[in-house]
């Protein structure tokens, strides 16, 4: 703005000021919403410094009474117990099965996409309404049948059986094909006539290009595998390959809750999520879309 | 074999090559299971032995009054989550977009963290800050704004609105992103060109950003469609299992689990899928046919 | 173009591998007692003077369980047979481990080795269901709460091992209710209880007295107008202040019904053959009076509709109410969450509608069952019947678990119920098993058949908020509920 040399200082000034407030209104706004949304989860930190008995007498109160505030519970989850190290056995895997299938998905629904996008063909437009109408099937009642189709493949306790049946996740699909229905398909004739392969364009050409839409589903996939309960839950057999939702679950009974671990647990494993994304989502997403399409 | 490889590499396979995972998937792991259930709906399963009841399932839905408080619910909630999870996240995703706001990173990594939050703890906090005991965190706030207390999950308006509230707190987030990498699909030299017009903001974001948007928007109304129809998790969390004080928070799918599940009637569980299926399918094709989703692009 | 893609998605996968590599707690001993050290000292350095002693209090506690190095759960020896347990409570796992010892100990030549997995509490019942229809992947004993055994029992013996045989030693000493409340419809038994939950009436004594009211009065009341006329006292006592009550009703529990149908010998099941009837006149009766209650500010309905929840919790801490009627399971929750009102509470019975009547129900519960996918059913029974009804077995569920053990000898055994290192005979004003002795023959039964969660439901869901929150007429709200039951039978 400040290099169009034609416009007058006083009105650059005034622009500067305008946009200065304005970029306090739009921080602000953020910085209120951000509040908002954290808060409930501020409260359960809170919680998780005070002993379980603590959460019953006051509620899940958001004072800083620092004098009730103790770290013996993220003490004894870090401590060598059986509780401590079944939080970690958890813990990890968890983080390996989300990678496991995140990566997996992204792979499989970007070529699935572009497959269904990037070429005109008679099956198209009924794989396409296939890909829909799985979307629409409530995944419990299919669990029953899938099961017993799980215990007959040998897929029973085993990390494969959790993530093969995610792995053409139809929503993730829907996303990469409506993102790339909005990119130029000059491209694929500029990669032929320069002799590409139909498999280079894919993933030399468009694949570069369609970063931003693995950044959002990466996201997305991690949020799926990292919350799945249910279906692990059937799958796994054995306690020691329990995720961490598993695990979390087992803490609360009609037998009363262990409210120590769960909720300090709970909040540690949010943490470094959370800074995970802080950290990396520049690469996410902001680093990503230096190969968005420029013109 | 170089034939086949011929074959493998030109313009006409290559299309099948890519979607064959999808065919795979969906023979091994749709195609059984969906046909097993809807056998299952036409049947009664029990231990001892599976009996025929043709459509009985279907007629007993159409006089289940619990059934048809669950659809009139979960009909509610889709239409409020659309209005509320639609326009407000790709507001807020163009805000974000523009360069009007600092320190962006953190901001979004706050929104989006509810979506890495497992169900099993913001379900205790959600179910913890609606409590009716005057120190659920809920009850704290109106009674300081001189609104007195709530029994936030006993009454229809309060337990929707509680309802609404973790929706928001769990997908406000995750819509923003889609937007947001919808945004960046959009040519910038469109904006650039508008700027030279002398376009307004309201103008840029009327002409250029919600047209090129719609592939994005077509994806989240139809998920949000399908998630909306199909909550449960949500539901589940606040009133710590199916159930709610007369029925307020029953969903299809919380009926579902209900009869399928916890009560083990596998029949008539399916039947109930078979309707959500039919629904959240028939509105969907609509909706997506409306959009032009399913036209032919021209080359 | 394609490597940074690559590059980016490794190094998300190397990020999820560095931090497992951090948690890893039984991977890698090194890393993980480095985090330790580290975190012992911020805490020492951050905790005041309160923190260090709650650190204190609950480091104990836990040290027992600390011993074994690996966070699996399994027990006994490695070269007998080997059984699967599920449980949704870990405690109760543990319970097997302790006892599967013992039984290598007297049976040599037929040791065991148990594996017992905790799962989340709903899921472990799905997954049960699930193996059980699909004929495979079931365990050899699983736990079952009751509210689920009616889905697991339709199978009977195709889906699971009756018991009739193996319980036959212990079955002389068993309180028979709990015995019957896990049969099949077969007359079989197929659960094996750990509790008999019978009701009992908890009185906050220590605001109690000073409110002037004494221990004598409250053990004269015997009927359910002597309880509400001690009730009014005791809020004229106290000025009638507001906000505090003499007990609380339940909108989300139907705990209050089952001792008016114990009362009067009812039960709305109606039994395995019998049509359900909601519309009972224990039930009328006791709602009727329960919404008098409420309009006249003797009760207030229970915060989110019962008090074994936070907010009941709370509302007790708080002394809003000072007496509620509740299984003996209910001790645990005061142990566990309610520390502080240690000797301040009082067990005694449940009043009556008339004077002669039972006076108590059994609450809740979970039975332990034996698959028919077991790998030695006859072990499996064997050795389960045992584990939970022999004197070794009982006396580790009161120590351990708590309950009130279905096992009527020991009731009255000096040792076992009078023995003051327990924490519920140090944490209540008397001997919980002295009320529970005295009530000894005015146990009574409701069943839990393929109705049951159904009445359930409609009372939790609608009746009971119908009748309490919003003043619906006791009679209307029954008739709407009995058309509903009726809807399922």
């Amino acid at each position: 703005m400040a290099n169009t040399s034609s416009v007058n200082e006083k009105e650059t000034m005034g622009m500067k000021t305008k946009r200065t407030v304005l970029s306090i209104i739009g921080t602000a706004f953020f910085a209120v919403l951000s509040f908002i949304i954290v808060f409930p989860l501020v409260a359960g930190l809170i919680a998780s410094f005070r002993p379980g008995t603590e959460l019953i007498r006051r509620g899940l109160s958001v004072d800083l009474d620092f004098s009730s505030m103790t770290l013996a519970n993220y003490k004894y989850l870090f401590g060598n117990n059986v509780d401590g190290q079944k939080y970690f056995m958890w813990y990890k895997n968890s983080l390996i099965l989300t990678a496991v299938s995140v990566v997996g998905t992204l792979f499989i629904c970007y070529i699935v996409a572009y497959g269904l996008t990037m070429y005109n063909y008679k099956l198209k437009n009924f794989l396409f309404f296939l890909v829909i109408a799985t979307m629409m099937v409530p995944f419990e009642i299919l669990i029953l049948p899938l099961y017993k189709e799980m215990i007959s493949l040998k897929l029973i306790d085993t990390m494969a059986g959790v993530v093969l049946p995610g792995l053409c996740g139809a929503s993730t699909i829907f996303f990469f094909r409506q993102y790339m229905t909005g990119l130029p398909k000059e491209l694929l004739d500029a990669g032929r006539i320069d002799g590409a392969t139909e498999y280079g364009i894919c993933f030399k050409i468009m694949l570069p290009i369609t970063k931003p839409a693995f950044a959002a589903m990466s996201i997305l996939c991690a949020m799926g595998a990292w919350n799945n309960v249910l279906w692990p839950m059937l799958v796994f057999r054995s306690a020691e390959k329990f995720t961490l939702p598993i695990g979390l679950n087992t803490l609360l009974t009609p037998y009363g809750n262990n409210y120590d671990v769960l909720i300090a647990g709970s909040m540690f494993g949010i943490i470094p999520v959370f800074i995970v994304f802080l950290c990396f989502q520049r690469y996410f997403i902001e680093g990503m879309t230096a190969g968005a399409v420029k013109g | 074999m170089s034939k086949f490889k011929k074959f493998f590499y030109s313009q006409k396979a290559a299309p099948y090559v890519f979607v064959l995972p999808f065919i795979l998937s969906f023979a091994l792991f749709w195609i059984y299971p969906l046909c097993s259930t809807i056998t299952m709906s036409f049947q009664e399963i029990k231990p001892a032995g599976t009996e025929w009841v043709g459509m009985a399932n279907f007629v007993k839905l159409t006089k289940d009054t619990v059934f048809h408080t669950a659809i009139l619910n979960s009909f509610e909630y889709m239409i409020l989550t659309l209005v509320l999870l639609i326009p407000f996240p790709m507001l807020f995703a163009v805000l974000m977009d523009s360069r009007l706001v600092k320190a962006k990173g953190f901001w979004k990594a706050c929104l989006y963290v509810p979506a890495l939050t497992s169900v099993v703890i913001s379900g205790t906090l959600f179910r913890l800050m609606f409590s009716e005991y005057q120190t659920g965190q809920m009850n704290v706030i109106t009674a300081a704004l001189g609104l007195g207390t709530f029994k936030w999950l006993k009454m229809k308006a309060t337990g929707l609105a509680a309802l609404l509230i973790v929706a928001c707190w769990r997908w406000t987030g995750v819509n923003m992103l889609y937007f947001i990498s919808g945004l960046k699909a959009i040519d910038t030299a469109l904006y650039e060109s508008a700027d030279i017009d002398g376009a307004t903001a309201w103008q840029k974001f009327r002409y250029v950003t919600i047209p090129l948007l719609k592939p994005t928007t077509i994806y989240v109304l139809t998920i949000s469609v399908y998630a909306g129809l199909a909550m449960f998790m949500e539901a589940y969390m606040l009133w710590a299992g199916p159930d709610s004080p007369n029925n307020i928070g029953l969903t299809i799918v919380g009926y579902l689990y209900k009869r399928g599940i916890t009560k083990n009637q596998l029949g008539y569980g399916s039947a109930v899928g078979i309707v959500l299926l039919v629904i959240a399918l028939a509105i969907n094709i609509v909706q997506l046919i409306l959009n032009g989703t399913f036209k032919k692009e021209e080359d | 173009m394609k490597k940074k893609v690559l590059a980016t998605l490794l190094s998300v996968t190397m990020i999820a591998s560095v931090l497992a590599g951090c948690g890893g707690g039984s991977d890698t001993p090194a890393a993980d007692s480095g985090t330790t050290a580290t975190d012992d000292g911020a805490a020492d350095a951050g905790a005041s003077d309160d923190g260090a002693v709650d650190a204190g209090e609950e480091a104990p506690a836990d040290e027992a369980a600390a011993e074994e190095e690996i966070p699996t759960s399994t027990f006994g020896d490695p070269n007998g047979t080997h059984l699967e347990m599920w449980t949704f409570v870990e405690l109760h796992g543990q319970h097997y481990g302790n006892m599967v010892e013992k039984w290598n100990e007297q049976n040599p030549d037929r040791t065991i080795e148990i594996t017992c997995t905790t799962y989340p509490y709903a899921d472990m019942h799905t997954k049960l269901l699930t193996s059980l229809t699909a004929g495979t992947g079931a365990p050899d004993i699983c736990d079952v709460e009751i509210g689920q055994f009616p889905n697991v029992i339709e199978g009977l013996d195709t889906w699971l091992v009756p018991q009739d045989d193996t319980a036959a030693p212990y079955l002389d000493t068993m309180v028979q209710a709990r015995m019957d409340v896990y049969s099949g419809s077969d007359g079989h038994y197929y659960g094996i209880p750990y509790h008999v939950g019978a009701t009992v009436m908890y009185y906050n004594m220590a605001v109690l007295e000073e409110a002037g009211i004494t221990q004598e009065e409250v053990d004269a009341v015997v009927t359910w107008d002597d309880y509400a006329a001690l009730g009014e006292k005791y809020l004229a006592a106290i000025g009638n202040e507001e906000g505090k009550y003499w007990t609380s009703v339940d909108t989300a529990g139907c705990d209050w019904l089952w001792i008016a149908m114990a009362e009067y010998g009812d039960d709305w099941t109606g039994g395995f053959d019998g049509t359900a009837n909601v519309q009972l006149d224990s039930v009328n009766k006791m709602l009727t009076m329960q919404q008098n209650w409420v309009n006249n500010g003797l009760a207030m309905v229970s915060p989110d509709g019962h008090v074994d929840l936070e907010a009941g919790f709370q509302n007790i801490l708080d002394h809003n109410i000072v007496s509620f009627p509740k299984a003996m399971w209910y001790m645990s929750r005061f142990t566990n969450y309610m520390p502080e009102e240690k000797g301040n509470w009082y067990i005694a019975k449940c009043p009556v509608f008339e004077a002669g009547q039972k006076c108590s129900v059994g609450i809740g519960g979970t039975g332990t069952v034996v698959t028919q996918q077991a790998v030695d059913k006859d072990l499996a029974s064997e050795f389960l019947c045992w584990a939970k009804m022999s004197e070794e077995g009982e006396q580790l569920i009161w120590d351990n678990l708590g309950f009130d053990v279905c096992n009527t000898v020991l009731w009255n055994d000096d040792a076992f119920a009078h023995d003051d290192n327990n924490q519920y005979n140090q944490f209540f004003r008397n001997y919980p098993y002295d009320v529970l002795y005295e009530i000894k023959d005015d146990i009574g039964t409701i069943y839990t058949v393929r109705i049951s969660p159904t009445i359930n439901e409609q009372m939790c869901n609608v009746t009971l908020n119908d009748i309490l929150e919003n003043g619906v007429d006791v009679s209307e709200a029954l008739q709407a509920a009995q058309d509903v039951v009726d809807l399922e039978q």
